[in-house]
């Protein structure tokens, strides 16, 4: 823990179970209680991420492009079209579900489901701010970037599984960037771990809450991006790959292998792995949050900490969808030239200078 | 860039005695045609001759090849032209037996004759001896008799079955260290922009051969026109070979070749008109390909695509207040066009005017967002390279074959219209690959907008009591029998020719659609091969091609 430093927005140790489990009184029972509790508080967190990814796919992102390429986009269900989610949820849902004659089946059936809650998972342990945090293991961010990584799992047999060419090559070109572009951004996110000395992600988002200077009176916080923005760059790049969007949308690409491994996939499938996708953009934008942008550090109360962590995150996501309308996207070999000849190289320099300045500072 | 009005001709023109000295005894008679002398050889000459033609004479330009059967032969032509100058003409007619129809394939000399001859076995049922693919190309391949010959059954339904898709080349390559994969991309595929089949065999991610299947859009357009009387029946078919806005230069091909067949004098105002009507359906097709070739590279219908489309907008409703029409214009009429500019005039050239106002803004944004950037630069440089003697092997034209370097342009070289009295440049650029056809496309919007802006001045001030936009054409028109001619124009998308061949009724006997994209799409298997597969869809989107027209 770094020494001297208040807690203004995180509750030293009282977790969102723990709460809910004094609110409700399901302390009292026992280990089972706390597993209730537990549940519930995961309950609450999994649906504030569904809720995003509802209102963020069939809604944000068709207003978001539209912004960026002068149309109106969806206008007519409800205030600014915000009921078309009703209607996207509707139509997807009853949709049929058709399922190619020669599909691996449990591979094929297991795959959205992988994708989808594997990035579920990594919410876990990220602090949101007003006291929403399911979990703080001293290897955070490790378990973070652990269960992130099962999502490509999820790929290779998508696109295995789907038994159609397109898929195939789309599964194979997920599998090759995730390899280049996972080894950067955890190289990347270890410098962020020097500076603060632990994988615990309340001690990371706690070690931003420091000033780093004081301008006329206004204090700068030292959130890593400001602290090493070289880092912070880094690690937005190879997280756009690593989350697969533009311009490193090539396991999709669908000017090129129709739609990659998600080809063969239609009604509710095609519903979890949209889903996985969007959240796995989300859990790439809290992870950038948590660890270079202090997290749910925001001006006023404490209690507003989850309203800024919401607003950073939609940052990224706004981020993604200005790249995705204006940026074209690279080639296979390209990306995976960038991956291993250029942001490996530079995470690992980036390591090596973080350390050694850490190391004369201390 | 040159000149517009420039002559870049350096060759000496060969006159026709040279020709009869270059092919000596092999000449077996003259069949002239109304554009071009033309030489009668026999069926196994055709590879000599027109090596000869090509080494000899310079007739490097293998434009089209028109087969056609009469009472007593079937006849098979070959056109051929100069890049350098295409003025200089030459029609090679090989005339075959009914009985035993078959011609030496001409593919060995000019790369190109490999699709025609392909369609002229497909429709009209000549064989080519030596050709190395002798397959249907437009019809399926069981399909029953050949259409646009004599004694053919239209009324007889036929049920085509076809064959599974086979990897072509797996005996090669089937061994323990290397393996391919038989890819089908299209019919249905996000990239193909239209109903095209493309077969392709990968090495891993590298596309090592691929087989364009085409036809899957024939409307038996040449059949049609050749059952519409000249005066109007034929015109609106034009309209519907390169259907994505590019109506008036191919209305244009058409009314060419009938005006020269039938000697038709077209009013120096109707020429303007024309002029400033197909310099604004090729803003319009560039666009487009502009657009659509920013979705092919970007990889989503992103904000490059949406400004094209919203900059094209502005041109269709010009064409609209001109026309009356968004698409299937139908304005041109043999002698001139079919009205004189909208009321009121002023307000319909201030709209013009407008646009052309508002465009260099537009293509800075377009070079802001597309030329200059560096990730579309690393996609687009040094792929899908096609080089000049490529180009004219494969008979590539239009903004293809100046992408790489060949200055070539029938609105320069070969003038009609009112091109030759207009102040502007031909566009050409040396890259060869992808990135340099988009320059050509995107400088050449810009030089459309200077022939428009002369064509509105000279239409402004032009009297009022002499704006005669139709010449007095007679009712029916009956051209003598057996003229032949064959007439190209700059099409958006290249050299767009026809041949007509009059049987002394008010129908053509033969009427031969020389589409550029089907030359411009034969040449992508020299620009894939051999480069990834997202290069194969980016060289593809940069032909610009338009099923409709491949197929016709």
């Amino acid at each position: 823990m770094v020494s001297g430093v208040t807690l203004p927005l995180q509750g030293d140790t009282v977790l969102l179970p723990e709460r809910i489990g004094e609110l409700t009184g399901l302390d009292q029972f026992g280990v089972g209680g706390e597993l209730l509790a537990t549940f519930l508080a995961a309950f609450i967190v999994g649906n504030i991420m569904l809720a995003m990814t509802g209102v963020a796919g069939p809604w944000a992102k068709r207003k978001i492009t539209a912004a960026f390429t002068d149309r109106i986009a969806v206008n007519r269900l409800g205030p600014a079209g915000l009921l078309i989610i009703v209607a996207d949820s509707v139509r997807l849902l009853s949709k049929e579900l058709i399922i190619p004659e020669d599909a691996d089946r449990p591979a094929y059936d297991l795959a959205p489901l992988v994708i989808a809650s594997s990035a579920l998972l990594g919410f876990a342990v990220i602090p949101m701010g007003s006291g929403i945090h399911l979990a703080d293991p001293e290897v955070g961010l490790a378990f973070v970037f652990a269960v992130a990584g099962i999502a490509s799992i999820g790929l290779v047999m998508a696109g295995y599984a789907s038994a159609n060419k397109y898929s195939m090559l789309g599964g194979l070109r997920a599998v090759a960037q995730n390899v280049a572009y996972e080894i950067p951004l955890v190289v990347t996110g270890m410098s962020v771990v020097i500076f603060a000395g632990s994988l615990q992600m309340s001690t990371i988002v706690d070690a931003q809450a420091q000033t780093l200077v004081s301008l006329g009176g206004l204090d700068i916080p030292a959130w890593y991006a400001l602290v090493n923005p070289f880092a912070f760059v880094l690690f937005l790049v190879a997280n756009f790959a690593e989350v697969g969007r533009n311009p490193f949308d090539t396991p999709e690409a669908p000017t090129e292998i129709v739609a990659g491994y998600q080809t063969e996939y239609s009604s509710v499938y095609f519903v979890l792995i949209y889903l996985g996708e969007f959240i796995h953009i989300f859990l790439g934008g809290a992870i950038i949050a948590t660890i270079f942008l202090g997290g749910p550090a925001g001006p006023g109360p404490a209690e507003l900490g989850i309203v800024w962590f919401i607003i950073k995150i939609w940052g990224v996501f706004f981020l993604t969808q200005w790249l995705r309308s204006a940026v074209p996207r690279v080639r296979i070999d390209q990306l995976i030239e960038i991956g291993w000849k250029g942001l490996l190289v530079l995470s690992f320099a980036n390591l090596v200078i973080t350390a050694v300045i850490v190391g004369l500072i201390a | 860039m040159s000149t517009g009005l420039e002559k870049r001709t350096t060759q000496v023109e060969v006159t026709e005695d040279d020709l009869e000295a270059l092919l000596g005894d092999r000449v077996l008679g003259r069949d002239d045609h109304l554009n071009a002398p033309g030489f009668v050889i026999r069926p196994d000459d055709v590879q000599d001759v027109l090596a000869d033609l090509r080494d000899e004479a310079g007739f490097d330009h293998l434009s089209c090849l028109t087969a056609q059967q009469y009472p007593d032969r079937y006849e098979s032509i070959y056109h051929l032209k100069k890049y350098a100058d295409p003025t200089q003409e030459v029609s090679v007619v090989v005339p075959t037996s009914t009985d035993d129809p078959v011609s030496q394939s001409a593919e060995p000399v000019f790369r190109t004759a490999d699709w025609h001859e392909r369609e002229a076995f497909d429709l009209v049922g000549i064989d080519y001896e030596g050709h190395p693919d002798p397959r249907r190309i437009l019809l399926p391949e069981t399909w029953q008799g050949h259409p646009l010959s004599d004694g053919y059954d239209q009324e007889k339904p036929q049920i085509v079955t076809l064959s599974e898709h086979a990897n072509p080349i797996q005996p090669d390559h089937h061994d323990e260290e290397s393996d391919t994969m038989f890819l089908n991309i299209g019919p249905h595929h996000p990239a193909t922009h239209g109903v095209l089949h493309v077969k392709t065999v990968l090495d891993g991610e590298t596309v090592v051969d691929i087989d364009p299947d085409i036809g899957y859009l024939h409307r038996c357009e040449e059949q049609m026109c050749q059952q519409g009387t000249y005066r109007h029946q034929i015109m609106p078919y034009p309209d519907r070979w390169d259907y994505v806005s590019a109506g008036l230069l191919n209305e244009w091909a058409y009314a060419r070749a009938a005006e020269d067949l039938a000697d038709i004098e077209v009013p120096e105002y109707a020429q303007i008109i024309r002029t400033m009507g197909a310099e604004l359906c090729r803003i319009a097709s560039h666009m487009l390909a502009l657009g659509t070739f920013a979705l092919d590279v970007y990889g989503d219908f992103t904000a490059v695509f949406q400004y094209a489309f919203r900059d094209r907008e502005v041109v269709q409703d010009i064409l609209e207040d001109l026309t009356g029409q968004r698409l299937m214009f139908n304005y041109f009429r043999l002698g001139g066009v079919a009205w004189d500019l909208p009321e009121p005039r002023d307000e319909f050239i201030a709209k013009t005017r407008d646009f052309l106002d508002e465009l260099p803004a537009k293509v800075d944004e377009y070079n802001d967002m597309i030329t200059s950037n560096e990730i579309f630069q690393i996609r687009c440089h040094n792929t899908g390279v096609l080089e000049p003697e490529e180009v004219k092997d494969y008979g590539c034209t239009g903004p293809v074959a100046r992408g790489s370097g060949v200055d070539y342009d029938l609105r320069r070289d070969d003038p009609y219209g009112y091109y030759e009295n207009l102040e502007w440049d031909v566009v050409t650029e040396d890259g060869c690959d992808n990135y340099a056809r988009v320059l050509v496309r995107m400088q050449e919007v810009e030089e459309s907008a200077k022939i428009i802006e002369q064509c509105l001045d000279l239409l402004e001030d032009w009297p009022e009591d002499d704006r005669e936009v139709q010449a007095n054409v007679p009712r029916t028109l009956k051209p003598d029998a057996d003229t032949e001619v064959y007439r190209a124009v700059e099409g958006a998308k290249g050299e767009l020719g026809i041949y007509i061949r009059s049987d002394g009724t008010d129908k053509p006997g033969r009427f031969k659609i020389r589409s550029p994209c089907f030359h411009n799409l034969s040449a992508l298997e020299v620009m894939s091969e051999g480069e990834y597969i997202p290069d194969l869809v980016a060289s593809l989107g940069s032909l610009d091609i338009v099923l409709g027209e491949v197929d016709r």
